[in-house]
């Protein structure tokens, strides 16, 4: 019973803003499969980086924020949008291949790319980003599953840095300002 | 449409004849399918149902040529982790509203037969709980589109 509690306690979701307030080192490098090949973190610096995690059945989260993010990059000069990348990692390889992250990614902005991982490096990435997902069993849908997951937009700076966890729905201007602040 | 106007007809003619056992009314405000990327599975649709009676209803089903499965699903925000969770109904108090959008309740349609692009008319039919269905032709729009109809429901 104290085992339960104790371990309920340890893989409740901390809310990550929290975890980064209080100076806690999230984030971090990672290397996912991209119907290009190897995505790799490190391939982008220079460049200021919005992460998502989420996964592409998602018909209503990922989309908002996919959206959101490509809103906050369009209200930048062509210039400056140069600058931003967009990377969306899928933590639902079942059902999405490469391929189809990258459509789905690219249909919000050219800048962005889709990529998903074995379940060991997307486990891994998701402890690094202090983010939470977990399939849950909807037996009487059709869906089969779905995907509890934590819905923050990663930014990261030109150093491959986190800098900030930001909430999908947010304002994109207040993203555009966010992304500029790191230009 | 006619339909719509069809199913309005008896519902004037039942509330008429036998007032105890009308059904609900309820109208439809600014529904909308969300357009996706070509080739996605699913996509969701989102509208307000306001009910103008003084009984509580609920939707309970619904369907469209588009999908395959149309279900009522819920999104619930959980210390920031999003869950998404099939509902049974979605309750339309009396003289209240549902509203349903983006991070909230939705019309979730699972297995699409064809690419959802914008400006695209669906058609969708909802079924209520007193028997009483109308069917809809919703446009297809961009996420943001919907966003900003969100910003005015808070």
């Amino acid at each position: 019973m104290l085992v339960g509690v104790a371990l309920a306690f340890y893989f409740r979701p901390q809310p990550v803003e929290q975890r980064i307030a209080l100076g806690e080192q999230l984030g971090g490098d990672f290397t996912l499969e991209s119907s290009q090949g190897p995505l790799k973190l490190e391939d982008f610096r220079g460049k200021v980086v919005l992460f998502f995690i989420g996964y592409a059945s998602c018909p209503d989260i990922c989309p908002t924020a996919l959206s959101v993010a490509s809103q906050g990059l369009h209200n930048l000069s062509p210039e400056e949008q140069k600058q931003v990348a967009g990377i969306f990692m899928s933590v639902d390889p079942k059902r999405d291949t490469p391929e189809r992250l990258e459509k789905f990614a690219a249909y919000f902005h050219p800048n962005f790319h889709g990529a998903t991982a074995d379940r060991t490096t997307i486990d891994q990435v998701v402890k690094q980003y202090g983010a939470f997902y977990r399939m849950v069993d909807m037996e009487e849908s059709a869906m089969g599953y779905a995907v509890d997951h934590s819905s923050r937009l990663y930014l990261i700076n030109r150093e491959g840095k986190l800098s900030k966890a930001l909430m999908h729905a947010m304002a994109p201007d207040e993203l555009t300002a966010e992304i500029r602040n790191l230009l | 449409m006619i339909k719509t106007l069809i199913g309005r007809v008896c519902l004037v003619g039942a509330l008429g004849l036998t007032a105890m056992s009308a059904s609900a009314e309820v109208t439809v405000e600014n529904p909308y399918a969300r357009a996706v990327p070509p080739g996605q599975m699913n996509s969701a649709s989102f509208m307000v149902l306001n009910n103008t009676d003084t009984k509580d209803v609920a939707l309970v089903a619904a369907s469209s040529s588009v999908a395959k499965v149309v279900e009522l699903h819920n999104h619930i925000n959980e210390d920031g982790v999003m869950k998404m969770r099939q509902v049974d109904s979605i309750a339309v108090p009396a003289l209240g509203k549902a509203s349903l959008q983006p991070g909230g309740y939705h019309v979730m349609l699972i297995g699409l037969t064809q690419d959802l692009m914008e400006g695209q008319k669906i058609d969708l039919k909802l079924e209520f709980s007193d028997g009483s269905s109308q069917a809809l032709t919703l446009p297809v729009q961009k996420v943001m589109a919907g966003m900003k109809s969100h910003k005015h429901h808070h």
